[in-house]
């Protein structure tokens, strides 16, 4: 389409330039895991390592043992990510369509949970999950993972609902849909890219929460990757050449599932859904 | 039918109201079984002397807000708050849009640029806060080193020890981390807007800066809204960034009130100033909010 | 077709999330939990080995040994007792413990290790022995001392003065630096407190019944000191560039880049420099007094703290008796690099280095911190004293005054 090619030659090269402004810690990341530990204190520093240090890689998987962490952390991210869509989609649905005495009271409530960062509250929750025993547990982070983003991602979602027009359900509602099937049925799919956004939010937050971790998990294996990464940070020296290459490969599953999923992303409104 | 002659129950127990709420319980169920004690302990220890352990030891009522309102540097870290929020805010916003209709044209490698543009936000925030600390590094550091060689800048300082570059730097890590989610939540709003209404303002002769600011702002005005309230309040709790970087200094110049609640919290023991701290923000917030959400209900047409 | 696999899928994913995460709730047999902050140097293997060592030698007690970073130890800690379950043993800077002390939340060590492993400690490093009763069992004590880059400079000046001296010899700008000077706030006190201690500065005034009052750190002693660290930083500029910006874990590579004279640091530099492969000679001496006052050097160390309120206080105390025999407490010394507080793993030649021979002659002078409440905030107030100084916004005497009525506040003086 003529309007589309347009800015085409804008965009690309304005694209490259804001990426590489964005993207030159990653640059950083990526010179210094390969690096040999002589070669990250080097002073002046440089770009291209003298050599590959593949004994890195050796030393942060078998050494370390990423793995189970990796293991731990995906339990948590796809558990979290899993619960905070069962309870936010429906929510969203009901404060998005439904009329009813409370819904901006409840549109607030979400609203006032999200003022209060984790470190305020940490000792008090501790002291629920310890009551309740799912102190040391998977269970615990999944459950406080996806609270802490169930908030936002309603609004989210109340959002991305808003934005279909009211006649497409209404038309469902008149051929004998009841509301929860016009809920997964009809708005649903049209709202995937704002379901997509959520669920991404809610897995990149569950991937990388690091607060509750540390205080709730004791078991080494069941310890996720933002905890493992501190293991390079030692109290005399910071060994960032494994810190990096653990990090970098923390990165990748999040890129693997924003790959898969980005195609969802930008699935636009289906051309007959509104005129049908 | 007018709504006065609906009588209560009616209205509290009608079956559209009867789904909303069992739509709505299992999350404020959840919330309120987690949330509800932790929120309102904040409340009663802002009230009370605590001991090291947090427990409750003197009720002293308003004292520890006498207390924390009349230290100056409660103020200051006040006022960098909110520079430090506001600031943060419109650049993550600016850059977040830019980025978000820059990934919605059409180009071959286009999901190659989605997909790296999410990288500042994949990694988790200490660890990412402790890569740029790295790069920040004036010895050791890349940032420095690469301005030097490259000539951009000839003398950069050592980013993180004085005041005003410490704040700078802080603030962009946050915004750099902060990027992605914007322009996220921006492209996947501009997907919901029908291609018709560009196409028919295109035949009205409208260029493309027209089509931007009269279609595709007030598309998105909802999730503006939300996305920059939202925003701002976790930018404004935003306590790793700031604490991993410079721990409030040098000499207090990038202390906050959520690096302050810590500090006043797990250093220094004294959980009832972090608490009056933690209340002044949630109305501070609220506060905000609330004007916030005026502007979005109004909009709402039923 | 397509949608409802995607649904059958993410139920399956969630029936399996939940099995999963209730999996190992409600322990088995009781277990002692053990807090390990992980040293530098100190391998994952050598923790795993450990654990199964004991857990196999004794079936009626178990420990189950966290690894926690240094960096996150407190935070972890500090969570975990004021929410009612902390762990039953937990390396703890010895600091800390008299806060611990306050609320009484640790038991006395003796209740639950035995006499022999008591007996084989050295009653030097013994620092959390308060009123006769020992509160923390060393784990590592570390003096420290002044190492010296030998390919830039042989001198070894005896006081602060020599050193000033000295350390303006070799400096060139931009290239080599006279002396590494932290300058940013740390979670340690140490780059003040050699300066401090070495112009006879005291941190708190001693009352007459032996316990600490008034915050001392704006004495004569105090404003000598950091009047001295600023001219060294600002005026003779003999410092890292970029100082104010550095930690001790920034600023120490400098030195094993090659690129320093003389730096203050403990007994992790051999290993460290062994890690950043420096090839150059070092010597060590004592960290020098100032002009006309006594060798003060600084020695710090970290305990073992046993927990009221946990609930296999006396299996940890069996796990203790096992570890701290020599077969895996000097094995742990020497992966960690600091010599041993045992007396018996003290004898072996791993030990008869110019490295340790230096730390063991540093620790006959050297001063422990002061052991007080409120440890934590008395070191960040003097540390923005410090920056505050180094970024010219007031005089060592102002900021000084400032800091030490914050900590007699703090501490309700």
């Amino acid at each position: 389409m003529r309007w589309e090619n347009r800015p085409r030659f804008i965009a690309i090269p304005l694209t490259v330039i804001i990426l590489l402004l964005l993207l030159f810690p990653f640059f950083v990341m990526v010179s210094t895991m390969l690096k040999s530990g002589q070669d990250v204190y080097s002073s002046p520093p440089f770009w291209i390592p003298t050599h590959i240090e593949w004994s890195n890689f050796v030393m942060v998987w078998t050494q370390y043992r990423l793995a189970t962490y990796f293991l731990a952390s995906l339990i948590i991210a796809v558990g979290a990510t899993l619960l905070n869509t069962a309870l936010c989609v429906p929510a969203a649905y009901a404060v998005a369509r439904l009329r009813f005495v409370g819904r901006k009271f409840a549109l607030y409530l979400l609203l006032m949970i999200e003022m209060f960062s984790p470190v305020i509250v940490i000792i008090s929750l501790f002291k629920i999950v310890a009551q309740i025993g799912l102190l040391d547990s998977y269970a615990a982070l999944i459950i406080l993972d996806a609270l802490f983003t169930v908030a936002f991602n309603t609004w989210m979602m109340n959002g991305y609902f808003r934005t279909i027009p009211k006649d497409i359900e209404e038309a469902a509602l008149i051929d004998g849909c009841t509301r929860v099937q016009t809920m997964t049925r009809i708005m649903l799919p049209i709202a995937v890219p704002g379901l997509v956004t959520v669920m991404i939010y809610a897995f990149i937050f569950s991937w990388n929460e690091f607060l509750f971790a540390l205080s709730f998990i004791s078991s080494k294996d069941k310890m996720p990757l933002t905890i493992a990464l501190y293991n390079f940070v030692g109290r005399w020296t910071t060994q960032w050449q494994y810190l990096t290459l653990a990090a970098f490969l923390a990165i990748i599953p999040v890129l693997v599932l924003f790959y898969l999923i980005e195609k969802r992303l930008v699935a636009g409104l289906a051309g007959g859904a509104v005129k049908g | 039918m007018a709504a006065t002659t609906l009588s209560l129950k009616q209205r509290l127990w009608n079956p559209e109201a009867r789904l909303a709420y069992a739509l709505l319980a299992p999350t404020i169920v959840f919330l309120a079984f987690f949330m509800f004690y932790p929120i309102i302990y904040v409340f009663v220890m802002s009230l009370y002397r605590t001991n090291q352990l947090s427990e409750l030891t003197k009720f002293v009522g308003l004292a520890n807000f006498v207390d924390r309102l009349t230290d100056h540097e409660f103020w200051m870290a006040a006022m960098r708050s909110v520079i430090w929020t506001a600031c943060g805010v419109g650049v993550k916003f600016l850059f977040g849009m830019v980025i978000a209709v820059l990934l919605n044209v059409k180009y071959r490698g286009r999901k190659a640029a989605r997909l790296l543009f999410i990288i500042p936000w994949a990694s988790s925030v200490p660890i990412s806060t402790l890569l740029w600390q790295w790069v920040y590094h004036p010895e050791f550091g890349l940032l420095n080193h690469t301005l030097k060689a490259t000539g951009l800048w000839t003398n950069p300082p050592a980013w993180l020890g004085y005041p005003t570059s410490a704040f700078v730097a802080c603030m962009w890590v946050d915004i750099w981390i902060g990027i992605p989610f914007f322009a996220l939540v921006f492209l996947a709003g501009m997907q919901a807007i029908p291609q018709e209404l560009y196409e028919s303002a295109h035949m009205d002769g409208a260029g493309g800066w027209r089509g931007y600011f009269s279609i595709t702002l007030p598309g998105l005005r909802d999730l503006i809204l939300i996305s920059t309230l939202l925003s701002a309040i976790w930018t404004f709790n935003d306590f790793n960034v700031i604490f991993i970087l410079t721990r409030g200094g040098p000499a207090l110049s990038t202390n906050i009130l959520i690096t302050s609640v810590y500090m006043n919290g797990f250093i220094d023991l004294r959980f009832d100033w972090a608490a009056v701290q933690a209340v002044v923000t949630f109305f501070v917030l609220t506060i905000v909010s609330v004007i916030y959400a005026q502007f979005y209900f109004r909009r709402e047409t039923d | 077709m397509k949608r409802s696999f995607i649904s059958r899928l993410a139920i399956l994913l969630l029936m399996a999330v939940v099995v999963v995460s209730f999996v190992g709730c409600g322990g088995s047999k009781p277990k002692a939990t053990f807090f390990w902050a992980t040293y530098d140097g100190l391998t994952e293997d050598f923790r795993a080995s450990l654990e199964t060592a004991f857990n196999k030698a004794s079936p009626d007690a178990q420990i189950q040994i966290v690894p926690i970073s240094w960096t996150d130890l407190q935070n972890k800690l500090t969570t975990a007792l004021a929410g009612g379950k902390p762990p039953d043993i937990s390396v703890v800077g010895t600091r800390w413990i008299l806060d611990y002390m306050g609320t009484n939340s640790i038991d006395e060590v003796t209740q639950y290790v035995s006499p022999d492993t008591i007996s084989n400690i050295n009653p030097a490093d013994m620092e959390a022995k308060i009123k006769g009763k020992l509160m923390g069992l060393p784990i590592a004590a570390g003096a420290r001392i002044m190492a010296i880059n030998n390919s830039l400079t042989k001198a070894v000046p005896t006081t602060m003065e020599e050193l000033e001296v000295d350390a303006k010899k070799i400096t060139k700008p931009g290239k080599i630096y006279g002396l590494i000077m932290p300058g940013k706030t740390y979670t340690e006190l140490t780059d003040f407190a050699y300066y401090f201690y070495s112009a006879g500065g005291d941190f708190f005034a001693v009352n007459p019944d032996g316990s600490l009052g008034k915050c001392t750190v704006n004495s004569d002693a105090g404003v000598k000191a950091l009047t001295f660290m600023a001219k060294l930083a600002l005026k003779d500029k003999v410092v890292q560039d970029g100082f104010t910006s550095q930690v001790r874990t920034d600023a120490h590579p400098v030195f094993y880049a090659g690129k320093a004279g003389y730096v203050f640091i403990g007994a992790w530099v051999e290993s460290a420099m062994k890690q950043a492969n420096a090839t150059f000679p070092v010597t060590y001496a004592l960290i020098p007094p100032f002009k006309g006052e006594k060798q003060s050097g600084l020695v710090i160390t970290d305990s073992i703290a046993f927990f009221s309120k946990a609930k296999n206080l006396k299996a940890a105390g069996k796990f203790i008796d096992f570890f701290y025999k020599d077969e895996w407490k000097g094995k742990f010394d020497q992966l960690v690099g600091f010599p041993p507080v045992t007396l018996s793993a003290a004898k072996d030649t791993y030990w008869q280095t110019p490295l340790y021979k230096a730390l063991v002659d540093a620790s006959m002078s050297a001063k422990p911190w002061p052991l007080v409440d409120h440890f934590d905030t008395m070191n960040t107030l003097v540390w923005t004293a410090c920056e505050k100084v180094f970024q010219g916004q007031a005089t060592p005497k102002q900021a000084l005054d400032e800091a030490a009525a914050a900590v007699d506040k703090a501490r309700g003086m």
